[in-house]
């Protein structure tokens, strides 16, 4: 299974990597079985056997708002991510390639220290007066702020990689720089496009602080959902395993066919600074 | 306008309108008694609240258990994280398979990460103390001595991935002639780790060091979720300290000052952390 | 663009003059309100309200606990406020009303026919009354109250303890190799204090005494602090500091404790059928607090002083909590707040017998809530770290309560 060129090792390597499996898996397990667990045995630890009810899964699915809560996320995730790569891309080149923008690599980052919980008080006064309370758009917003800065960093490693020869080449094809960097440059960096937008997208996704307070009704994201299964009366644990399960499988079967990209993708260079 | 400014005006323009109005909002706050009961009556209050909050011992304890968190967390994430990404790099069967399964936790909310580890860990209902205590290991997980520790287990649980992602990406594009050197000259595998793929490696770990570390001081939901900040204040980090001072108490003058206090620590922090990495490796000049 | 735009903006203007002369009564509601079994039944019984007022439309935003405080803050500092009705918990109440953001509900009280705002029960509804103004009309109780097995407690043949004393002996007794006596919830802040708050009580203490001088580091504090510890230590399951209501309420569920006090309109959900505690249910009673008198919660109906159409917010409000409709509410399932309802044989039969109601009634009458002052989370939150800290034996509890005294008096400056 390894290729490491003695049997100790391999055999080592092996049991490293089921270890890791079971400790990942595990709690994704034990989620699985409290989804189908009948409501009386919440407390017991010690029962793995008992007649499965599909309760949990037909009440998420079918009667409650998760489905469309789940969209809401995808919609703004993707949403942020597509407007800090517009946004973004450009300005890393420009980091890259020219000249007095050296303390901006830094800079760019003091965005992703500020707490939120410091930031929601202006963005809901803000929000409230273009009307934006409770919709998608104030928390894509509020979103771009911890994302914008973390993708255009990403970014700026990706242009680092890239050899100048490709641009000079192009201007002397006749390409303005402009061009130059659209059709030649950005091409180029695609899987590390690909990198920066799935860090974005599951910083975005997993996001609860903004949401909760931006988001109401209607446009409520899957985190906001899933803390909502945690009542004054207890945590909902069938439920809520329900919904983390139908969370994470589109997330993993997508992650399964990108993750050669992705890994790719950022060892093309996300690795400088 | 010169073309270089304009590649960077929308990124500009967002970063204001997300960004730079909130904080400026922000620091007029932290110089204000402003609290959101008492809005018609905001006063200037100059540092005062800077310095109430530096000689606040609830801030303080609560910023060395970030601290500790922080260093704890990221440390094991990496030892961790570059020991599954060497091991991944070698593995030639079930490849995608096993590794898009062990990046699967980064994709779950922290909150309910957070809840499902309360019952994982809990001592009469959880699996997890159920049969370390059939075994005869009885562990207080959320008791005084464990309780950071356990929140720290948590984060490596879910962030270990975002290290492995980032190390088996930088093993992946790594150079083969220096290993091809190591092995010609019959170095051993800890020699040609320690003498050529760790340096290469530098740095991505840097990289990979920050941006966990910005994200780590953030931390909030293991918190809430589990232990509110107990046992006593053992677990209070500083996120759930200006939580409490801005929304649950009201006092926003006061979290506002404890938000600029932290930013002024993690930028020494990082500052020291480039400053380190830096001197010892002959950085690529490339720009 | 500005042309089309002008168009039906004029018609809606117009339309809406006309309609608002025409029906005055036509109106949508947006109410915040919590996840808890109440809400189920209040949003049924609201239909009923919906189809007697075809004008109305009644838009629930229901949500947990933790969301709710930053919601209806933020929509007390909007011009206009997003909700029509918000609920309040009683720890708010002084600070929301102080704040000016809740509309003082005492003219439309008193112009309501048949409301009889005095048939609430004393304890309930003084809370909504802030300086001589009403602001908030009860909307249900958790009061604390004592939920044991009656199974183990007949078999042991063991009488109910009355006194704090007799109860940590009980607890202690009950507490074996695979039962424990107490299921406590010594998670730090809120839920630590919610419970060691009783023991305060039974001791005869108190947060501030009757002249507002805090006491909470009195010699009957330390007692109740120290009973506190050693009944955890005694009968409470091992390594169960971070608990809180929910793993309290799982250990008695299951089997594995056998009382707890909490709240009272936990009673029904644990004696249902099919429900959490499975063969369990249909054992569990409920009781007064030992030492008599009970930590108080309540949650109120409020109109927010920025409401837009606060004449159609109190309709709804003053028809759900009606007598009439509250007796309904209660047969439902809903946690009562009016004697009428306590007392009503109706109630008793076609809700959960009158042993409940009885016990209910025992405990409101002698309840008081965890701490008042406009900045009442805050002290809850101060001293219930303290506890912690002194059950989690980081401190002593003499030491962790000056220090609460002292912290108390710091955010009070």
């Amino acid at each position: 299974m390894f290729s490491f060129s003695t049997r100790p090792a391999r055999i080592a390597a092996f049991f490293a990597i089921v270890l890791a499996l079971v400790v990942v898996l595990f709690p994704f397990v034990w989620v699985f079985l409290e989804s189908i667990k009948p409501p009386s045995l919440g407390g017991r630890p010690d029962v793995w056997v008992f007649p499965p009810t599909g309760d949990n899964w037909n009440n998420v699915l079918f009667q409650s708002d998760v489905p469309s809560n789940i969209l809401n996320s995808f919609f703004v995730a993707f949403a942020t991510v597509a407007i800090a790569l517009l946004v973004g891309c450009p300005a890393a080149y420009a980091f890259s390639r020219f000249r007095g923008y050296h303390g901006a690599r830094y800079s760019i980052l003091a965005a992703e220290m500020m707490p939120p919980a410091i930031l929601i008080l202006p963005f809901f006064l803000v929000l409230y007066h273009l009307q934006m309370i409770d919709s998608l758009a104030g928390v894509i917003a509020a979103h771009l702020s911890f994302v914008v800065p973390v993708v255009t960093w990403f970014m700026i490693g990706f242009f680092d990689e890239v050899p100048r020869d490709l641009e000079h080449q192009a201007m002397v094809d006749g390409y303005t720089r402009f061009q130059a960097f659209y059709k030649v440059i950005l091409p180029a960096v695609r899987p590390g496009i690909g990198a920066a937008g799935v860090f974005g997208f599951v910083l975005s996704w997993n996001d609860l602080f903004y949401a909760l307070l931006l988001t109401g009704g209607e446009s409520r994201t899957l985190p906001v959902a899933i803390a909502g299964y945690w009542t004054f009366r207890g945590v909902d644990m069938g439920k809520m395993a329900v919904a983390i399960l139908i969370a994470v499988i589109p997330v993993l079967i997508l992650s399964f066919f990108i993750q050669k990209h992705l890994v790719r993708g950022i060892g093309g260079g996300a690795v400088k600074y | 306008m010169q073309l270089k400014h304009r590649f960077v005006l929308p990124l500009a323009l967002v970063l204001s309108a997300v960004m730079l109005y909130p904080v400026a909002f922000s620091a007029w706050i932290s110089l204000h008694d402003y609290r959101l009961t008492r809005l018609n009556d905001v006063r200037w209050v100059g540092l005062d609240n800077y310095t109430f909050i530096a000689t606040d011992p609830g801030f303080l304890n609560a910023m060395g258990n970030t601290i500790t968190f922080v260093i704890g967390a990221v440390t094991l994430e990496l030892i961790l994280g570059l020991g599954l990404a060497i091991l991944l790099q070698r593995l030639v069967r079930f490849q995608n398979f096993i590794r898009s399964t062990l990046l699967a936790p980064m994709f779950i909310t922290p909150i309910a990460v957070g809840l499902m580890f309360r019952f994982l860990l809990n001592s009469e209902l959880g699996v997890i103390s159920h049969y370390l205590g059939e075994i005869g290991i009885s562990i207080d997980w959320f008791g005084p001595q464990l309780a950071l520790f356990s929140i720290i287990l948590i984060d490596v649980w879910q962030w270990t991935p975002f290290m492995v992602l980032m190390f088996l990406a930088g093993l992946e594009s790594l150079p083969k002639a220096p290993f091809e050197a190591a092995r010609i000259d019959g170095a051993s595998a800890w020699l040609t780790f320690r003498s050529v793929t760790l340096p290469m490696l530098r740095p991505v770990i840097t990289v990979a060091i920050i941006i966990r570390a910005l994200d780590a001081f953030k931390v909030f939901e293991y918190v809430f979720a589990i232990t509110r900040g107990g046992p006593g204040d053992a677990t209070e980090t500083i996120m759930y300290y200006i939580y409490q001072a801005g929304f649950r108490f009201f006092r926003m003058g006061e979290a506002a000052a404890a938000a600029f206090l932290l930013i002024v620590v993690i930028l020494v922090l990082v500052i020291a952390l480039v400053k380190a990495t830096k001197s010892n490796t002959e950085a690529p000049n490339d720009v | 663009m500005k042309k089309f735009n002008s168009l039906p903006a004029v018609t809606t203007f117009l339309s809406a003059t006309f309609l608002s002369t025409a029906l005055v009564s036509a109106a949508d509601l947006n109410i915040i309100i919590e996840e808890v079994p109440d809400y189920e039944i209040i949003k049924k019984l609201t239909e009923e309200y919906e189809a007697a007022n075809p004008d109305v439309t009644v838009t629930f935003d229901a949500m947990p606990f933790d969301a709710m405080r930053d919601k209806i803050l933020t929509s007390s500092l909007a011009p206009s406020a997003t909700y029509d009705v918000i609920i309040i918990d009683n720890p708010w109440m002084e600070e929301f009303a102080k704040a000016g953001y809740l509309a003082p509900l005492d003219d439309y009280i008193a112009s309501s026919d048949g409301y009889d705002f005095d048939d609430f029960v004393g304890a309930v509804s003084s809370i909504g009354v802030v300086d001589g103004k009403t602001y908030g009309v009860p909307y249900y109780n958790y009061a604390l109250g004592l939920i044991v097995r009656q199974d183990i407690f007949d078999k042991e043949g063991l009488e109910i303890p009355t006194t704090i004393e007799d109860y940590m002996e009980t607890v202690k007794s009950l507490t074996t190799d695979d039962m424990f006596g107490a299921a406590m919830q010594p998670q730090k802040g809120y839920k630590i204090m919610e419970e060691w708050k009783n023991w305060l009580y039974a001791n005869g203490g108190d947060v501030f005494d009757t002249d507002g001088n805090i006491i909470i580091n009195n010699e009957a504090a330390v007692k109740a602090l120290n009973q506190y510890i050693e009944t955890y230590k005694s009968a409470a399951p091992a390594n169960s500091l971070n608990w809180g209501f929910d793993e309290a309420l799982r250990a008695v569920s299951s089997g594995t404790a056998a009382t707890m006090l909490s709240y009272n309109w936990m009673l029904p959900a644990l004696n249902a059928e099919g429900g959490m505690s499975g063969d369990l249910a249909g054992n569990f009673t409920l009781h007064e607090v030992p030492g008599g008198k009970a930590v108080l919660g309540t949650w109120s109906w409020g109109v927010p002083a920025n409401a837009e159409d606060k004449d159609a917010a109190w309709d709804f409000v003053s028809w759900i909590s009606s007598p009439e409709v509250a007796k309904r509410r209660a047969i439902m399932g809903g946690a009562p707040v009016r004697t009428s309802v306590l007392n009503d044989e109706t109630v008793w039969k076609d809700g959960y017998g009158e042993a409940y109601y009885k016990a209910l009634s025992g405990i409101l009458e002698d309840a008081a809530p965890l701490t008042s002052g406009t900045n009442a989370e805050e002290l809850i939150e101060i001293i219930g770290t303290e506890l912690s800290a002194a059950v989690s034996e980081q401190k002593s509890p003499q030491e962790a309560l000056d220090d609460a005294a002292a912290a108390v008096k710091r955010a009070n400056r």
